[in-house]
């Protein structure tokens, strides 16, 4: 704990060097944002000429270290211990706080996901520095080396960007599914430092009783995404865009209202809300584009509309627009995708 | 011995009355009223919930402008007990940091506390870094994102929802929660209610009374600026048009593109 105290910016600045990541894990494997922040800490690196440390902790490190080694991370910082084999925030964050203190990173990228989120505000206040939250883009000024951080706001129609000149280290969490993961390269040498933790046990906080797991549904990670709102008028017309998205090879999603009737889970909302995608093709079904579902997936790079209504706001942000029933759309275009496919066979 | 909650709130505008002007696709805020962050509804409905099971003491919290005492009053016609605005012009312009220890300071001056809440993030800022912020600036526990929380037995639990699956926690108080936009169906205030509330009104309290030298606070005490803000450039869309009969024309064109693959 800090206390109450503000905050306070180091006296010199050049002592604090190198660009460091915290690469979650996720079943215990290195998960895919994780890997995300390797991509987007090796530019500012390399950019910069500083090493990119990539930081794990959980439980039998020593091979998911080499793995972070062959995704390009110059050092791997491990903690490891039996206890930390479960994300929890007040060993994480203080693990990381240690860390900060003993190696001064002048960059710390963490993954914006839920608990990189959880995460990185308590690193950030234990450390009295900054963070900017979301970010899609990150760059190195290598006059004073401040971390160029840009984030969209005010419903992603704008993108600021955030500075932290004075503080260290300078953080930043990163939207997932936006940095590219690095290639693979085995046998890449990098230097490894797994340390053996025990965390005493007034340390541990929360006490994880039950995890139930869910068959995971990353929208974010979804090359196509077939999305549909109030115009499927029933819940039975999730069926249809599902046998679309079987055929085309992607995922379903709906708009909130759908959602909130219960016509379809809430891992499946896009929007402000819900999660903001960018695949290379979303289909938008039945949805009119009220703002705050065109938030959330307005960066696709290809949007289809299919939709009753000449005039619906939807139109405007859509490459291609098949004014018509769903009903009658939807099938249509399941059906000559398989025939292709049948002719290719 | 009864059970103290705090709950933090914050007055966003209305996202759904914001009008983004068409030239600079920015929010044209200043058309929009201000309603309580609806994470935040959440949160109050979630303390509420405790409150009815296990009898609790609810003070809600905001660092905002005066006319914020609007929301408070609202908070209070729902069935929250006490509510405190700390306002003072040194808070203007504060990031995440100081907003966490102004609300962390106006805590600790509260006294006892079990449980914080707050929601996952504001829909102005969209962070969700100010609840954790203040369990560390305060040493508590946390549990982020959840859909669901109980008190039970000394205990308090919640249901985290994360990417892969759901996690139950059991912490000992104090600690803090943030609570998921749509977790749950909070209640309206009544009128009978919203008159008593105006009558027992709210608490004030300035950067004076958290004992704070004003360059911790508001602008001053931010690490982070925002050095510009721009327009995102939108993809020009072309809106070319497909009857039912033409489809095939379109997978000859998504295929031809590389946007789908056979
Ligand atoms: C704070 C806040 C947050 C929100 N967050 C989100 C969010 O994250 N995601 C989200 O989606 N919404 C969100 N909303 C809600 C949003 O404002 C809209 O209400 C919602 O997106 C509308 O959903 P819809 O397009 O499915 O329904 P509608 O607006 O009712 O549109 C239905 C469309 O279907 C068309 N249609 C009808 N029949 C057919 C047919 N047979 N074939 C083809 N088309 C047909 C109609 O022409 C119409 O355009 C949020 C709102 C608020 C206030
Ligand atoms: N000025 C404030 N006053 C009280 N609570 C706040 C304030 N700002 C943020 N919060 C709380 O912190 C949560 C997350 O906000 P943010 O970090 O801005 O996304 C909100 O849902 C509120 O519960």
């Amino acid at each position: 704990m800090v206390g109450l105290i503000n905050a306070v910016p180091p006296e010199n600045l050049e002592d604090f060097k190198n660009v460091f990541v915290f690469i979650e894990l996720r079943n215990g494997e290195l998960s895919r944002p994780g890997l995300e922040m390797i991509g987007a800490g090796l530019n500012i690196a390399r950019k910069a000429n500083e090493k990119l440390v990539g930081i794990i902790i959980g439980d039998n490190l020593e091979k998911l270290a080499d793995e972070a080694g062959s995704y390009g991370c110059d050092i791997v910082l491990g903690a490891e211990g039996k206890d930390l084999k479960e994300f929890r925030t007040m060993p994480y964050s203080h693990i990381i706080g240690e860390f900060i203190n003993e190696f001064k990173p002048n960059i710390l990228l963490i993954p914006a996901t839920r608990n990189g989120r959880d995460l990185a505000s308590r690193v950030a206040v234990k450390s009295k520095a900054g963070v900017t939250a979301d970010c899609t883009e990150l760059d190195i000024d290598l006059n004073g080396r401040i971390l160029l951080a840009k984030r969209p706001t005010y419903g992603e129609s704008t993108l600021a960007e955030i500075l932290c000149r004075r503080h260290r280290p300078q953080m930043a969490t990163a939207r997932p599914g936006i940095f590219k993961i690095p290639e693979k390269e085995e046998g890449r040498t990098f230097q490894k430092d797994i340390r053996k933790m025990q965390i005493p046990e007034e340390m541990m906080g929360k006490e994880i009783i039950e995890f139930i797991p869910k068959k995971s549904l990353d929208l974010t990670a979804a090359k196509i995404v077939v999305s549909g709102g109030l115009g499927l008028s029933k819940p039975q017309g999730f069926a249809v865009l599902e046998s679309l998205a079987n055929e085309i090879g992607g995922v379903v999603g709906a708009s909130r209202p759908t959602v909130d009737l219960g016509w379809i889970e809430r891992d499946h909302q896009v929007g402000q809300t819900g999660q903001s995608v960018r695949p290379d093709l979303y289909i938008a079904a039945g949805i009119s584009g009220k703002i705050q579902h065109i938030m959330g997936m307005k960066l696709s790079k290809n949007i289809i509309s299919i939709n009753t209504d000449p005039n619906a706001e939807i139109n405007q942000y859509s490459d291609y627009i098949i004014n018509d029933d769903l009903y009658k759309a939807v099938p249509a275009l399941t059906e000559e995708i398989r025939r292709r496919k049948e002719a290719k066979k | 011995m009864v059970l103290e909650i705090v709950v933090m709130i914050k007055q966003v505008p209305d996202s759904q009355e914001v009008v983004i002007d068409p030239v600079t696709f920015t929010l044209n805020r200043s058309a929009a009223r201000n309603v309580i962050n609806p994470a935040d509804e959440n949160a109050i409905e979630a303390a509420l919930r405790i409150k009815d099971k296990v009898g609790a003491h609810i003070t809600v919290i905001t660092m905002g402008p005066p006319f914020a005492e609007s929301a408070l009053i609202d908070c209070m016609s729902r069935g929250v007990d006490d509510a405190v605005l700390v306002s003072d012009r040194a808070f203007a312009g504060a990031d995440t940091y100081p907003t966490g220890l102004t609300l962390a300071a106006c805590i600790k001056k509260l006294g006892k506390y079990d449980i914080i809440f707050a929601g996952e993030e504001s829909t102005d800022s969209s962070t969700g870094h100010v609840g954790p912020g203040v369990a560390e600036f305060l040493g508590t526990d946390q549990a982020s994102y959840t859909s669901e929380s109980w008190y039970d037995n000394g205990f308090v639990y919640a249901k985290r929802e994360l990417e892969d699956g759901t996690e139950v926690v059991k912490m000992k108080p104090p600690t803090l929660i943030t609570v998921l936009t749509n977790a749950n169906d909070p209640r309206r205030a009544t009128l009978r209610m919203k008159i008593d509330a105006t009558k027992k009104g709210i608490k004030t309290m300035t950067l004076a009374d958290l004992g704070m030298p004003p360059e911790w606070v508001g602008l001053k005490g931010s690490p982070t600026v925002v050095k510009s803000m721009k327009a995102i450039d939108e993809k020009k869309r072309e809106g070319k048009k497909f009857k039912l009969e033409e489809i095939p024309k379109l997978v000859d064109e998504l295929i031809e593109k590389k946007i789908i693959s056979i």
